[in-house]
Parts: C-alpha cells; structure tokens; sequence
C-alpha cells in the first residue's frame, strides 16, 4: 500500500519547501555581496538611470541649437566638410549621427591627430561646437567610475554580475515570494516597510533588472572575455574576434585627396530603413571611405551597413536579416541596456524601474543596519558612511551639472575633480555627522540644488524660446527638488516632534 | 495604430492582469485560481500585442517593461500606512542570514572562489561553448561570452552561501580545468 503524504504537505506553496537552513545560508551570501557591492552598485545604477536620457541631456545643453528634422545630403556634405576645415590636425574619422526624433540634430564627432571634437549642425550645414560636457561625465561615470579605463569598465562589469548574483540569491532567499506579492506596508517597522519596498521592486521588476545587469556585466567584460577567448582559440589574437563583428579597413592610400563627397554615395543607397549614422574613414586621404548605417523602427538593432569607397566600390555590406543570431544579439546589447528601443514610453519607463533598482541598493543596506540595530549591535559608523554616499552622489551631479551650464566650455575633465571633492566632503562629514542629520542635509541640499538648476538653466540658458522637451526637463527638475524639499521638512519635523 | 496608443493599450492590458493576480492572491484556496489565470493571460497578452505590433524582440522587450512598471504601480495602489513603531527589538516572519563562526581562512578563500575563481570557471565554459557547439562564429563566441557573466553570478551566489566550502572549491577547479582543457584538446575550428 502505498503512504499518501499528509495533505497540508502536499498543499504547502513550493517556495516554502524551500529548507530554511537553505535559505539562511542563502540570505547570508546575498547580504554579504550587497554589502561589499553596494556603493558601486548605486553609483553605476544611479548614473545608468539618468543616461537613460543622454540624448535629452544632449538637447538640454544645446537649447539654443536649432532642430533639424531631416538632414539633406547637401547639409551633411556642407557639415563634413566645415568640421575637416576647421581641424587644425589630420582628421582620421568623422562620426555623423543623423537627426532622428529622439534627438534632433546632426551632431558630428570628429577623431583627429590633436583630439577628439564634437560639433552640431544646422539646416545649412554650419557647424558649432557641441557642449556636452554634462552628457559626457554622466556616461563616463556610469561605463569607467571615472577611473583609469581598462580598470573602470571591468569593475563596472564586476558589478553588473555582482548585480546579477544578488538577483539570483535574492530570489533564492525569498520563500514568501507568493505570499507577499502583494504587500507595501510603510510607516510601521522599518525593517519590514524596508523589506517590503527591497521585495516587491525586486521581484516585480525582475525582467528588466536580469536584462540591465546581464547587459551591463557583458558589456563590462567585453574586453576580458575576448582577451580570454582570443588567447583559447584564436592563439592570443583577439583582433580575429573583433573582426567577426567590426567592418573591415578599406584599401588604404595616404595620398591626400578632397574632402570625400558624401553626396553621390548618400543616392546610392537604399530606400528601406531610415539612416542612423555615417562613419567617415580618413576623408582627406585618396583611400577614404564611408559605412553607412541604416536602422528600421521595428527592430532592436540596426539593419542594414554598407561601406562605400571613394571610388564608388561597396567594400562592405551586412544586412541584419542575413545576419547571424550573434550579431543581431550583439546589436541589441545597448538599446536593451540604456532602454534606446521603444522610444519616449519606454525611456520614461526605464527611468522609473531604474530608479527602483537604484533603490534595491540603498535599501538593501538599509535592511542590514536596521536588523543590526533591532539585533541590539548597532552599527552607527557604517549608518553615517552609507548616508554620506547616498546623499553624496545627488548633492555632486547636481553640483556638476550647475557647473556645466554655467561654463559650458568646461570639458568633462574639469568636472571630475568637482564631484569628487564633494564625494570626499560627504564621507568626510561622516566621520563627525550623525547619519540622521546627514541624510536630512542630503535631502535639503539635494533639492535646493535641483530648484536652483532648474531655474538657472530656464531663466540664463535656455531663455523664453526654448523647446517644450527643455521646458519639461526644467519643470521636471524643479518639482524634484520641491519633493525633495518637503521630503526634508517632514523628517526635520519629525525629529522635532520625537525631542519633544 | 501608432506607437504611443500600442503602449497604453500594453499599459492598460498589464494593470488589468495586476488587478487580476491581485484579486487572486486576496481570494482564499481555490477560489483565486480563475483570477490567478486571467491575470497571467493579461500580462502575457500584454507582452505579445507589443510582440505582434512593435516588431518581434522590440515589442517583447517593449511589453515586458510596461507591464514591469504597470504591475509596480498596482502594489503601490495598495499601499498600506501603519502606525510608526518605537525602534527596538520586533518579531519578524523574515529569516535572518546563518550566523558563521568567524574564520579567516574560510572567509579569504570563499572570497576567492566568489572572485577570481568564480571567473575563471566561468570564462571555462564560455570557452568551452563556443568551442564545442556548432554554427556560426558570432553566435558561438556571443553565447559562450554572455554564459561568462551568468555562471560567474550564479557560482558567486553559491560560494558565498555554501558552507561546504571546500566542495565549492573542487566543483570549480574541476570545472575550469574541464572546461580549458576539453576547449583546448578541440580548437576553434
């Protein structure tokens, strides 16, 4: 005869079979990598968040840039050739990315002898310096740390699979995953609204958090996983690898030659598929040559490149439908990490799950102290650091960014030191400054910040005639920064009511 | 149909299925399970009327952010406000993490098999999976790299929760000299 389990086994939810030691053990690892991961971890998700919307930053530090709906071939050979013309050096590429609806311009990139400039053109082909000194901080922050960038992309990279494990142990550690579903209670125990906010974000939003961290800690390692793979199978020549994926060099010949003439190519090519992006090799030299990038609106990554010599030779052509699942996968490793796929609903979208998963971070610790702090072993120097490096990384974007549209002809090079002084500042403070009141300056500083940057930028950089998206961002900033500052009065209220 | 009315209907269908799953994790015994399916249909629809009107992985990706935040927005409709408590010692349901006895060389070595060896064992069997499988380059050496990060987690996961922590260590030397050797002995041919 065979022995029926018990019919409260057999009806008990399969996450609660789970052996609590198991689970222990399990929760055990997650806090630890949190802890040891959570700095970077809210450094790279915060500025991930906010790069989100490059192309609107880009906007925001050009208001007075006139918007260019469709480039005509005339206005990118006009463009290209005032860009080499003003290069006191020898041009070795040219980027040109096309206007498209996210960002309105054509904006050119310039590889030199002397340096990288990048430059923004109108209609008439008439080329200004592009500022994006602010733009350019923000994604160096999230890809390098601002550190040295072999070393900064594969931290950065760390982080992501640090990001990724915790995924996997947080789910692994989470036996009422059914049971809580559902549950946000605030206000009561800390540690239990704490819980709930780690939880739900965590396991709502889980599709989009393994997508950014796998995504991320890919394209973190990039480097090492070729350098590995190139010295396995390709006898340490990791070119071969790069070379399965980039276009091939065209001929060469150094023999200096005009401008290459875009116009000609630009009628050539075909009529499917919207053009991205033009990358010019060496356009003074007789072996000069031109990829054209076309991408269509329905998929992730781009469609069709075709390289053009200047003799008219198509030297290369790769057509995303021909492609192999690897390249197309490889294409939509970006759009997928920073949300460049769906358009204006889908960035405002990763915006707000970004900030949950820069806010899976910050809670996670704060889960830990507070259990210390129930547990009777407080741990007030870490409760001070961890507030310093909240609330310092908003107080020094804000700062940099101010910064940057005040003189905009700082590089992004000047601005590091700024935020890095005040990220010291803030740990500094920690070492004399109640966590309590550093998070209450954090909040008030942070906001007065943001009002202050919203209003400079409407009122001494945009003016009265600016575009409704930089409208918008202004008035975003602003209502930020008010939240913000009533976020502060209540805690400060709270604390006076709690001394009475 | 443009875009933008693509997406609040994805919107619209995700909070419906929320609703749904919501309305069945409240209900009792099986009184939720009609609730429970027409909640996860909803959300699946959702993710493949962006699948079918947005482009195929473009829509999925699409469908599966809406309906992260939808779902997201539903809990926080359901907030609940408690009376602030005195900070102290509580009751909690949660588990709390394994208490360890200290040790140095327990803690280094977990560490380095989180670290560095979990790298290695990983870079293995990216290795040995571009190497073994068959089809196109790119798609060989794209699969293997993406399995390096994936492993990597999953073994830093492990290492830092096991307490066996020597068969930790065996099961990820043996994989990384399976996984180097097996990849060397075929070649990338």
């Amino acid at each position: 005869m065979n022995a029926q389990p018990p019919t409260n086994a057999r009806r008990k939810p399969l996450m609660s079979r789970i052996p609590a030691g198991f689970v222990q053990a399990v929760l055990k690892g997650h806090s630890a990598l949190g802890i040891a991961f959570a700095a970077a971890i809210y450094v790279v998700c915060l500025s991930g968040t906010l790069s989100v919307f490059l192309h609107q930053f880009t906007h925001w530090e050009n208001p007075g840039a006139e918007q260019v709906s469709q480039a005509s071939p005339d206005t990118v050979q006009r463009a290209l050739e005032k860009v080499v013309a003003r290069s006191t050096s020898e041009v070795h590429h040219v980027r040109l990315a096309m206007p498209t609806t996210d960002q309105p311009f054509l904006t050119l990139d310039v590889d030199a002898q002397g340096g990288r400039t990048s430059w923004l053109a109108d209609a008439e082909g008439e080329v200004v310096p592009l500022r994006h000194a602010w733009s350019e901080f923000l994604t160096r922050l999230h890809i390098f740390l601002h550190l040295p960038s072999a070393w900064g992309i594969f931290i950065v990279g760390m982080t992501g699979v640090a990001l990724l494990s915790s995924l996997i142990s947080g789910l692994c550690a989470h036996p009422r995953i059914f049971r809580d579903a559902f549950h946000l209670r605030v206000g009561g125990s800390r540690r239990l609204q704490e819980a709930d906010l780690h939880n739900r974000i965590g396991v709502w939003a889980l599709p989009f958090h393994l997508v950014v961290s796998l995504t991320g800690a890919f394209l973190g390692l990039t480097t090492i996983i070729v350098g590995v793979l190139g010295m396995a199978m390709f006898d340490g020549d990791t070119g071969r690898i790069y070379a399965l994926f980039t276009p091939p060099e065209p001929p060469e010949n150094t023999s200096q030659a005009p401008v290459l003439d875009l116009e000609p190519m630009l009628a050539r090519l075909p009529g499917e598929g919207a053009l991205e992006r033009i990358t010019v090799e060496h356009p003074t030299e007789a072996g000069a040559a031109a990829i054209f990038d076309l991408y269509d609106e329905r998929a992730l990554a781009g469609m069709k490149s075709i390289g053009i010599t200047r003799t008219g030779e198509v030297y290369y052509e790769k057509d995303a439908a021909k492609a192999s699942l690897g390249e197309r996968v490889f294409g939509a490793l970006a759009p997928l990490h920073f949300g460049w796929f769906g358009g204006g609903i889908v960035k405002i979208a990763y915006g707000l799950l970004g900030l949950g998963l820069t806010y899976l971070a910050v809670g996670g610790v704060k889960i830990w102290l507070v259990r210390r702090r129930e547990k009777g072993r407080p741990a007030p120097g870490w409760e001070r650091v961890w507030a310093a490096v909240v609330w310092g990384q908003p107080i020094a974007l804000a700062v940099v960014a101010l910064c940057a549209i005040i003189w905009p002809a700082w590089p992004y090079t000047v601005l590091i030191p700024v935020w890095a002084v005040i990220c010291l500042a803030m740990l500094a403070a920690a070492a004399a400054v109640p966590a309590r009141s550093l998070a209450l300056f954090g909040r008030a500083a942070t906001g007065a910040l943001l009002v202050v940057l919203g209003l400079v930028h409407a009122v001494l950089v945009a003016g009265f005639t600016a575009s409704p998206l930089i409208w918008a961002m202004n008035a975003l900033l602003v209502a930020a920064g008010l939240g913000f500052s009533i976020h502060f009065f209540r805690g400060s209220q709270r604390d006076m009511g709690a001394a009475c | 149909m443009n875009e933008a009315a693509i997406c609040v209907a994805m919107a619209a269908l995700a909070v419906g299925g929320s609703l749904a799953l919501r309305r069945s994790w409240r209900a009792r015994g099986r009184e939720g399970r009609g609730w429970k399916a027409a909640g996860w249909l909803l959300l699946a629809t959702a993710c493949l009327l962006g699948s079918a009107t947005l482009g195929t992985a473009r829509g999925l990706f699409t469908g599966l952010t809406i309906a992260s935040v939808a779902v997201l927005a539903v809990v926080a409709s359901g907030m609940v406000v408690r009376e602030p408590r005195r900070a102290g010692r509580s009751k909690s349901l949660a588990p709390e993490p394994l208490d360890r006895k200290p040790s140095w060389w327990r803690s280094t070595l977990r560490w380095l098999l989180a670290g560095p060896i979990g790298m290695i064992a990983a870079m293995a069997v990216g290795v040995f999976w571009s190497t073994w499988t068959g089809g196109a380059e790119q798609t060989r050496l794209v699969i293997g790299g993406m399995m390096v990060p994936v492993v990597w987690g999953a073994a830093m996961a492990w290492t830092l929760a096991d307490n066996r922590i020597l068969r930790a260590t065996a099961v990820l030397a043996g994989v990384a000299l399976l996984g180097f050797g097996l990849s060397i002995l075929k070649g990338f041919g």
